[in-house]
């Protein structure tokens, strides 16, 4: 019985302690591990997070960590780099529960556009404090691009590589048409796009005229009104003005091309299609992104010869650009450590190869003459018409009302609201976002 | 004057009944209970930090405006209100119901027909429950990304099959016409599983000599499958309801995959609209009140089940 008693005790108190063990565990679980030893070999060490929602797939991954990493690695060999990867549909996701976890990572890629809205929170390293100044960017960058990593006067973002939206248009129907050029204005862009739209004899759409639906719709709305001479916000970014004139009359171009021309029909694409329809002959023309030409290497060669780019004309230049920006968290462990990796990620180098990898275009201006942009038409033009092209964003708030552009367009280009109520409305969210910030 | 007051002391007495004395454990009761305790610590540590702690904080954060990058802010009822007067919230309010009332009896009928089938004894039946059973236990993204091809307007299985019989096909996710029915058609169809399992397992309770004398009155086989069979399934059916409720109200995997809400906002849900709330507009505090919202609905449709299904406990 004392015996039996004995180990009702022990097994009792066993069960305290991994109870109690069990919570502390679930309670430390969420914070970084700051137990390597920083500055153990007297230079940069450290184990340092990277999210990133480029090297994705297997072809990234292997480019990442064969290839990069490794690089990286001989000139920090007491760095130790974890990769989280995700993609820029989940990156909010990502960031939020970071941010909430107090788990930031150390070094993170993000989108144009987002730079503000982390910078303004404090989550994000001032890059000019570390002699990355907007004066030493410009020597090497566009003015646009080094703006799309700024805030507030600060540098929070190393451009890496820019993806870019404009007109693409299938030279040899347009010629067959008699078209010798891409549309230079909005009327020839309608007029081409009707007499090169095809449909069999019930009315069922065979070849789109021109391709709006196969980029996200907030993408294509801002490429017509940047064409429409017009912006997404005033100058000091204090309210939007893409509700205004050029906004509306860009929309009303989108949605008269689907409605009163029938260039397209609604679900002939979408941004998710398998294969983009200027590669399979199923449109004349369309508004697409610089990697077409990789996505047309692998799915048909012959077919990008007849596929010339062209910038949306209008009262202004059409041509969006995005982009992927390394920018360090402004409470890391390993500042140091963080930093070197920020900045080799952004060297001409692995710039380069990330670009490549995806079929982006290089931000870095120096890059316009390796044999990567060399032999890729559409990056080529991205870089020689980047002095055109607008980004989206501006104010911190910008990643919280992004998402609210889709249905609004939607809605417009399915006659279930008109182009200035749409964007009436969707002005107003906007203001109502820009104010709780 | 009479005097009605009661005895001094009565009614304290009356209000304050004897105290009930309480009962002395011995030693080993004791260890025992404490033996006990210490076994359900781990369980009672894992429900507050992961279920108790959320909900509260979940409550209280919809008071609040909560971006998740400084601290929150008391806002009393101003989500609330703003929840009432979005329209997108009320647009998703009604998807939510729609697709509730048609996926819930759709596959709930289905699924007893189906049940009812595999009861009979047939060849291959436990192939066919697995098979049927299959889309409940497959994820559900890899599950949306097959229903996407089919509904695919081009090279889509649908539309083919429409086409044979010269049927012009649709753009089933694009169309705001058809792409809530889509969705309702992916939802129903993959919530027969786990419900055809409950009425397999209910259908094998029944007393087949129930079966058997009315077999002896001479009832038919339809007529048997109404009175007897259904009402006998009622535990089973209200039990399927209210857990088919609830699973409707939670949907968002396929919303996320299928449509992302579109277009134009005409298949967001309840569960989405949170989602875009708290992970697209780092709007904590929005969420946690849109989330409260769905727990009331949620509480709601629970209690009419449990008042609907009381005489059956």
């Amino acid at each position: 019985m004392i015996i039996k008693s004995q180990s009702r005790r022990r097994f009792t108190g066993a069960a305290a302690l991994a109870a109690v063990a069990l919570g502390i565990t679930a309670c430390s679980s969420g914070t970084s591990s700051g137990t390597d030893a920083e500055g153990g070999s007297g230079d940069v060490s450290g184990d340092i997070t990277l999210l990133t929602p480029i090297f994705e797939g297997t072809d990234g991954q292997q480019l990442l960590e064969d290839e990069l990493l490794p690089q990286f690695y001989e000139d920090y060999p007491d760095v130790t780099v974890s990769v989280d990867y995700t993609t820029y549909g989940n990156l909010n996701e990502k960031l939020t529960t970071a941010a909430v976890s107090g788990a930031v990572p150390d070094v993170m890629m993000m989108g144009v556009g987002w730079i503000e809205g982390f910078a303004d929170r404090g989550l994000l390293a001032d890059q000019s404090e570390l002699g990355n100044t907007e004066e030493k960017l410009l020597e090497t960058y566009t003015p646009a691009i080094v703006d799309a990593g700024t805030w507030d006067g600060g540098v929070y973002g190393m451009p890496i590589m820019l993806d870019t939206r404009y007109g693409v248009a299938n030279m040899e129907l347009l010629e067959e048409a008699g078209y010798d050029a891409p549309p230079s204005s909005w009327d020839e862009l309608v007029e081409i796009s009707e007499a090169l739209t095809v449909r069999a004899d019930d009315g069922t759409l065979e070849r789109a005229g021109f391709d709006l639906l196969s980029n996200d719709p907030r993408q294509v709305f801002e490429t017509f009104l940047f064409s429409a001479g017009g912006d997404l916000f005033n100058e000091d970014v204090t309210e939007p003005t893409f509700n205004g004139p050029e906004g509306v009359s860009a929309l009303q171009l989108m949605t008269d091309l689907i409605n009163e021309h029938e260039v397209e029909d609604i679900g002939f694409s979408s941004p998710d299609a398998a294969v983009n329809p200027l590669l399979n002959g199923r449109a004349a023309m369309g508004l697409a992104h610089n990697n077409l030409w990789t996505q047309g290497l692998e799915a048909d060669p012959e077919m990008l010869e007849k596929l010339e780019p062209f910038v949306i004309q209008g009262e202004g230049e059409g041509m969006f650009f995005g982009g992927t920006f390394a920018t360090r968290s402004a409470t890391s462990q390993h500042p140091e450590a963080a930093q070197a990796l920020l900045e080799f990620l952004a060297s001409p180098g692995p710039a380069l190869a990330a670009n490549e990898q995806r079929g982006n275009v290089p931000a870095l201006t120096e890059l316009l003459d390796s044999d990567y942009v060399q032999s890729n038409r559409f990056v080529q033009f991205s870089m020689e018409n980047l002095d055109v092209a607008k980004r989206e964003g501006g104010p911190p708030s910008w990643l919280e009302v992004r998402g609210d552009f889709a249905p609004a367009i939607e809605s417009a280009l399915l006659g279930q609201a008109e182009p200035q109520a749409a964007l009436d409305d969707l002005a107003a969210l906007v203001d109502e976002a820009m104010a709780r910030q | 004057m009479t005097s009605t007051e009661t005895p001094a002391g009565a009614g304290l007495a009356a209000r304050n009944p004897a105290p009930v004395r309480r009962h002395k454990y011995s030693r080993a009761e004791r260890k025992l209970r404490r033996t006990g305790w210490l076994m359900i610590t781990p369980a009672l540590l894992h429900l507050a930090l992961w279920t108790a702690i959320p909900v509260v904080a979940t409550f209280a954060l919809g008071f609040t405006n909560y971006n998740v990058f400084s601290p929150p802010q008391w806002v009393g009822l101003q989500n609330y209100v703003e929840i009432v007067q979005d329209p997108v919230f009320r647009k998703a309010t009604w998807n939510t119901i729609v697709y509730t009332f048609w996926t819930v009896p759709v596959s709930m009928a289905i699924a007893l027909v189906i049940a009812v089938a595999l009861n009979q004894g047939l060849r291959f039946q436990k192939w066919y429950r697995t098979a049927f059973f299959l889309p409940q236990v497959t994820a559900t993204v890899a599950i949306a990304m097959v229903w996407l091809w089919i509904f695919n307007p081009q090279q889509g299985l649908l539309n083919a099959f429409l086409g044979l019989f010269g049927i012009p096909g649709q753009a089933w996710l694009a169309d705001p016409d058809w792409a809530l029915w889509s969705v309702i058609l992916v939802g129903a169809w993959q919530g027969i599983g786990i419900k055809m399992l409950i009425y397999i397992a209910a259908l094998q309770n029944i007393d087949g000599s129930l079966y058997e004398a009315a077999s002896v009155d001479g009832a038919s086989t339809v007529r048997k499958f109404f009175a007897i069979t259904v009402p006998m399934l009622k535990p089973a059916t209200f039990f399927v309801l209210v857990i088919s409720i609830i699973n409707a109200f939670q949907v968002f995997d396929q919303i996320y995959v299928l449509t992302n809400g579109g277009p134009a906002n005409a298949t967001t849900m309840m569960t989405y609209e949170v989602y875009r709330s708290a992970f697209e507009e780092f709007r904590m505090g929005m969420a946690s009140a849109q989330s409260v919202v769905l727990f009331i609905f949620l509480l709601f449709m629970t209690l009419v089940g449990r008042r609907a299904t009381r005489e059956d406990h």
